[in-house]
Order: C-alpha cells, then sequence, then structure tokens
C-alpha cells in the first residue's frame, strides 16, 4: 500500500492497451498507431468501435484496483483483456513479469487456471452441480484428486460464511449466497489476483455493502490482488485502494480515492465525485491551514493546547475531536511537531468539497 | 413427351444403380443385416425370458420411482392388459424392434449432433438432409430396403433407424449450441482445456435437450414400427396390416390399443427422465 520500490511488486502491468472491435480492426489498430487516431476518427473512418483506448495501469501485490465507469466505458472489456478472454489489438500485458500474449493455449491456461481467478456478475455456478462441487471447479479442472480438493473449496466455503450449505445445489440460494460461492470459487483455486467483473451489482443495497466489507476483508487477509470492476463509484471508494476512472475506453484518472474526491482530474470525475460524502475521505492534511496563518487570524489562542489529531484523521474524526473540545480549532501532529491546524471553517470546506488549497473549485 | 424421356431415363438410372448396389453390395447390406437381426434377437430373447408379469412389474416399478405411484399403477396394469388380449408375444416383438432401432439410431445420431453442434458448416449441410428425411412419406424408406434387405425385420429396422435420427440429430446440435454464454467464459477464465470444456460444461448444459430428442427418436421408432409391419417386420405392426386385410377390425383394434400402451408407457417414462434431467439445470 505504500510506496512501491521495485518493479516486481508489480503484478499485473497493463501498458498502452487498445481494442478494437469490427470488420476492419487491423486496419484501424494500424491507423492508430502510425497516426494516433483519435476513437471518434476510427469509427468514422473504419467503421471500428473502439473498446479500450491506450489504457495503461498497475496492478500492485496486495492490493485492490477498482476500474469504475458507467456501462459502455469500456470496463468489461478491459477487465477481459487482462486474462486475455480478449485479445488485444495494440499493447502489452504482463503478469508476473511474463507478456501473457505470448503465451500458447496450454500456458495461457495454465496461468488462467492458477494466477488468475475470475468473478463474474451472473455469478456463472453450475446448477447441475452442488456448492461444493462448485467451490470445487478450479481444482478439478487443474486435476487435484478429490478429497483435496474438496477440503480446500470447504475451507474457502467457510471462509465466505457457508459451511453449512455445502451440499446444496445453487438453486437453492440466494444472490448474495451464490455470490459468495463465486467467491469462494475462486478462492480455493488460490490465485494471485482475482478479476472481479461487478460481481456485486445485482445484489440489493444493504447485501451488496455486507459485500463489498467481506470482500475487502478477506482480500487483504489472503493477501491477494484484485482488480475490481465496478459502476457505483461508492462501491469502488468503499473497496478500492488505488481507483481508475474510466470514460469511452479511456483512464481518465487513476489515484486513491481521496485524491480523486479531493483532485478529479476533469469536469467528468468532478461530476461523479460531487455527490459523494467525505466525511470518510479527506483527511486533516488536506483541510489543515499552516501553524503561522492560523496564529495571525488567531493570535491570542494557544496552539499547544489544541486537542490533537494524526494528518491522516478523516473528518468523521476530526468533527468528533472538536466536539470534544471548547476551542473551534484542532492541531494536526506529525512526529511530535504541530504541522497545521484544522478549524472548524476549514472543516465544513472539507464537506463541501472545498479544500483549503482550492476554495474556488466547485 | 421430352420429359417423359428424361424421367424414363432417371427411372431406369436409378432402378440400375439399385441392382448394382444390391449385386456389389451384397456382402456389405448382409453384414447390416446381420447386425440388426442379431441386436434385435437378442433384445426379444431377453425380453421373452420373463413371464408377462414381471416385465409388466418392472415397468410398474419404473413409472413409480421416475413418475408417481398412480404412474406406476396404470403402467403396470395396462401392460398386462396387452398380454390378456394375447398380444404380448407381438408386443414384445415391437418393443424389441422399437428399441433395437432407437439404440442404434441414438448411436449414429448423438455423435452425429455433438459434431454438428461444434462445426455450423456441418450442422448447415446437415440441415436440408435433415429435412428430406422428415418431410418424405415413411414408406419411402420400405422400398429400396426391401430391395437390399430383403423381407423380415431388418427391413424394418433399416427403415425405423432412419426416421428414428434426425429429431436426436436435431436436439443434440441444439443442445450443444445451447451453452450460455457466461458458463463459456468460465470454463475459459478457468482455463478449461477443450475437452473439459465439452464434458464439465458443454454435454451437462446439453443433456435435457438430448433427453427430448431421445424421446422424440423413440415416437417416430413407434410410428414407422407399425408402418414396417408391410414389410414383415413382425410384432404388433404386422397383426394389424394382416387384420386390414382380412378385415378383422376387433384384432385390429385390439392390436392398436396395445401399442397405445407400449408407446405412452415408453413415451412417459423417458419423458420424465429428460424432466429430471431439466431440473438438475433448473
Amino acid at each position: 500500500m505504500n510506496t512501491v520500490k521495485e518493479a516486481n511488486d508489480v503484478l499485473l502491468d497493463c501498458q498502452n492497451v487498445w481494442k478494437i472491435f469490427g470488420a476492419r480492426s487491423s486496419a484501424a489498430v494500424k491507423a492508430v498507431s502510425d497516426r494516433g487516431l483519435s476513437k471518434k476518427q476510427v469509427l468514422q473512418d473504419f467503421d471500428c468501435v473502439v473498446g479500450v483506448s491506450d489504457a495503461s495501469l498497475q496492478v500492485r501485490r496486495g492490493e485492490i484496483f477498482c476500474i469504475m465507469g458507467l456501462s459502455g466505458s469500456g470496463k468489461s472489456t478491459l477487465v477481459r483483456l487482462l486474462n486475455r478472454l480478449i485479445e488485444p489489438s495494440l499493447g502489452k500485458i504482463v503478469v508476473k513479469g511474463r507478456e501473457i500474449a505470448t503465451l500458447n493455449a496450454a500456458e495461457l491456461r495454465d496461468m488462467r487456471a492458477r494466477n488468475i481467478g475470475m468473478v463474474f456478475q451472473s455469478v456463472a455456478l453450475l446448477p447441475y452441480r452442488t456448492v461444493l462441487e462448485n467451490a470445487a471447479f478450479g481444482l478439478e479442472v487443474r486435476g487435484v484428486p478429490k478429497d483435496e480438493r474438496n477440503e480446500t473449496a470447504r475451507a474457502a466455503l467457510a471462509k465466505v460464511g457457508l459451511s453449512d450449505w455445502i451440499s446444496r445445489y445453487p438453486s437453492e440460494l440466494s444472490g448474495g449466497m451464490q455470490q459468495r460461492v463465486g467467491l469462494a470459487r475462486a478462492l480455493a483455486a488460490d490465485p494471485e489476483i482475482i478479476l472481479m467483473d461487478e460481481p456485486f451489482s445485482a445484489l440489493d443495497p444493504l447485501i451488496r455493502r455486507q459485500l463489498q466489507d467481506e470482500f475487502r476483508q478477506l482480500t487483504k487477509s489472503l493477501g491477494k490482488s484484485a482488480v475490481f470492476i465496478t459502476h457505483d463509484l461508492e462501491e469502488a471508494i468503499r473497496i478500492g485502494d488505488r481507483i481508475a476512472i474510466m470514460k469511452d475506453g479511456m483512464i481518465v484518472q487513476v489515484g486513491t480515492a481521496e485524491e480523486i474526491v479531493t483532485k478529479p482530474a476533469d469536469d467528468y470525475v468532478a461530476e461523479f465525485v460531487a455527490g459523494i460524502s467525505r466525511i470518510h475521505l479527506v483527511k486533516a492534511h488536506s483541510v489543515m491551514r499552516p501553524v503561522a496563518d492560523f496564529k495571525t487570524s488567531q493570535p491570542h489562542c494557544d496552539v499547544g493546547a489544541l486537542l490533537k489529531a494524526s494528518p491522516e484523521a478523516d473528518i468523521g474524526e476530526l468533527i468528533d475531536i472538536t466536539m470534544r473540545s471548547d476551542r473551534d480549532a484542532v492541531a494536526v501532529v506529525e512526529n511530535g511537531s504541530i504541522v497545521g491546524v484544522v478549524t472548524t471553517r476549514g472543516l465544513l470546506r472539507g464537506v463541501a468539497g472545498m479544500p483549503a488549497g482550492a476554495p474556488s473549485a466547485a | 413427351m421430352d420429359t417423359s424421356v428424361i424421367t424414363d431415363l432417371f427411372d431406369t438410372w436409378t432402378d440400375n444403380a439399385l441392382g448394382w448396389i444390391g449385386d456389389n453390395g451384397e456382402w456389405l447390406f448382409e453384414f447390416i443385416r446381420l447386425i440388426l437381426e442379431g441386436t434385435y434377437d437378442g433384445i426379444l430373447w431377453l425380453l421373452k425370458l420373463a413371464p408377462f408379469y414381471v416385465i409388466a412389474i418392472i415397468a410398474g416399478l419404473l413409472a413409480w420411482r421416475l413418475i408417481n405411484r398412480i404412474a406406476g399403477f396404470l403402467a403396470g396394469v395396462a401392460l398386462a392388459f396387452c398380454a390378456f388380449m394375447g398380444l404380448w408375444a407381438e408386443t414384445m416383438s415391437t418393443l424389441a424392434l422399437v428399441a433395437t432401432a432407437t439404440i442404434l439410431a441414438l448411436a449414429v445420431a448423438i455423435p452425429i449432433g455433438i459434431v454438428a453442434g461444434f462445426v455450423q458448416a456441418f450442422d448447415r449441410a446437415l440441415e436440408p438432409a435433415l429435412d428430406l428425411i422428415q418431410t418424405l412419406p415413411p414408406y419411402i424408406y420400405l422400398l429400396p430396403a426391401i430391395a437390399l434387405l430383403g423381407y423380415g425385420p431388418a427391413t424394418a429396422l433399416v427403415a425405423t433407424f432412419i426416421v428414428a435420427m434426425p429429431p436426436s440429430i436435431r436436439l443434440t446440435s441444439l443442445g450443444i449450441r445451447m451453452t450460455p454464454r457466461e458458463f463459456i467464459e468460465l470454463g475459459q477464465a478457468s482455463g478449461l482445456s477443450p475437452w473439459q470444456m465439452f464434458t464439465k460444461i458443454r454435454l451437462p448444459f446439453a443433456i435435457p435437450s438430448i433427453m427430448a430428442g431421445i424421446n422424440q427418436s423413440l415416437m417416430m421408432a413407434f410410428g414407422m414400427v407399425v408402418i414396417a409391419g408391410i414389410v414383415g417386420s413382425g410384432g404388433l405392426g404386422e397383426t394389424i396390416y394382416g387384420a386390414v386385410r382380412t378385415l378383422d377390425i376387433a384384432t385390429s383394434i385390439n392390436a392398436a390399443i396395445a401399442i397405445v400402451i407400449l408407446t405412452m408407457v415408453l413415451d412417459r417414462l423417458t419423458q420424465s427422465a429428460a424432466h429430471r434431467a431439466k431440473a438438475g439445470v433448473r
């Protein structure tokens, strides 16, 4: 989660990847690489649709990377490029240091069976198999003996809280439970990377939030990396360590939830984040004022006597601290020294989406 | 008159061709006859091994397990009724004919259907041939068969075999092609080999459709086996044909009832088996 020191921490590297659909896609690809045609020109000149346009992203070990976009933004195409369910038209995808375009059929199958799991929106549980047999599917494909794979599958089902349901059939389970089986199936195969293609989109809000939290917890405790596709920014914020926003096949912005909410790259992203509650996203360091600045406006206030908070405290915590104090300000302390002051005005600005540094932003 | 010359020419050509096939392919047809009649005799021997009430009880138990208690009772009683009408031997030879022709037809049709499900070009080429088989009056198959295999069960079996194949080919091919897309994707994303994709995903999803095809083939075989009474198939078909020629209405009605009973029992049994297969796939 912290700074990346070496390239081998990057599990999945996607470099300038394009996907162009259509009868004349090869000509269109050539035009794109030679002349740098835009998406609109490709559609006009070649009658080809650009699914993914010049997408680059890196997923680090242990990271949950969300790709957020509306329908038609190319996010589902992009995630299928990552395990080569769709062949890229242009660009390079490297998984665990191996470029997947160069793998032959058997190597690709092996990589999909061992290194990259996938969970689908439709869940795709085999209706003629029990929950246990479904969860053991990935291992069965790899030729793991029955007792061994059933034990692993049972453990995976226990992790998602379905131990009592192993001999049932998928049709006997609710939507949320089915999606848990889907997750257990992916986990049982023990891949390093799990691709999640809008897994919770069809579930009702309460179950969805519950599964989001469980998923994040589980992925973190098992040390897996995940690429999580969603059309819901709130979901991306709840789950993702980093978020990529996609629009029209292009990645518009990549960053942490706070970066995206406080510093949207363009109007499109700004519009998206406008409705998002900042209380748990905006941290003290982005709403605090420098100490000197505070002292000039309030010379009578003793900064040292203010209640203290860390720079990583979010607005919710800062409000709590302010409420406990008889002053209207909280000191932000890093490594024992006061690095800034968060005033009530600063908090209000943060909640309204106007960070201290950019008072005029919408 | 010009056209009549052409048709005459075509007719002579057909006759000559058939004659040539009869002369030169005798060993082949003798071989086919051996297989057909061998299987038929074997199944018939098996069916005749047990007295009628044993067969009726077995059918009743099957219907009870697959459908319900009432169906089990009805199936048992109805089959026993065939024996009380004095038509048990004929009923069993009809059953043996249908079983032989259907089993052989399925053994050929299901693999063809599977290939057609995968190879679209083959499926498209097959389509007109199947249309032809299904639209021609079934009597047509009796004539060349009688020329090549002679009067007797073998001819009836070949004609029934041909008529019984198309539904199974079509429905097997359909079943293979209808695998839901998301499950194909699941298979690919899980790293399935092409063979695993077939056995673990495509085939299980195709089972209900294949079962429906088996049921349809069986029904076609029943229809044909009665018509084949004309060529000396033996069994109820021949009984009916004989009764029609001598205007023995009572016997023909008895035999017709026996056929209806046999058909219904087998239809319900295979249909409920198909439904069970479907229930597994929701």
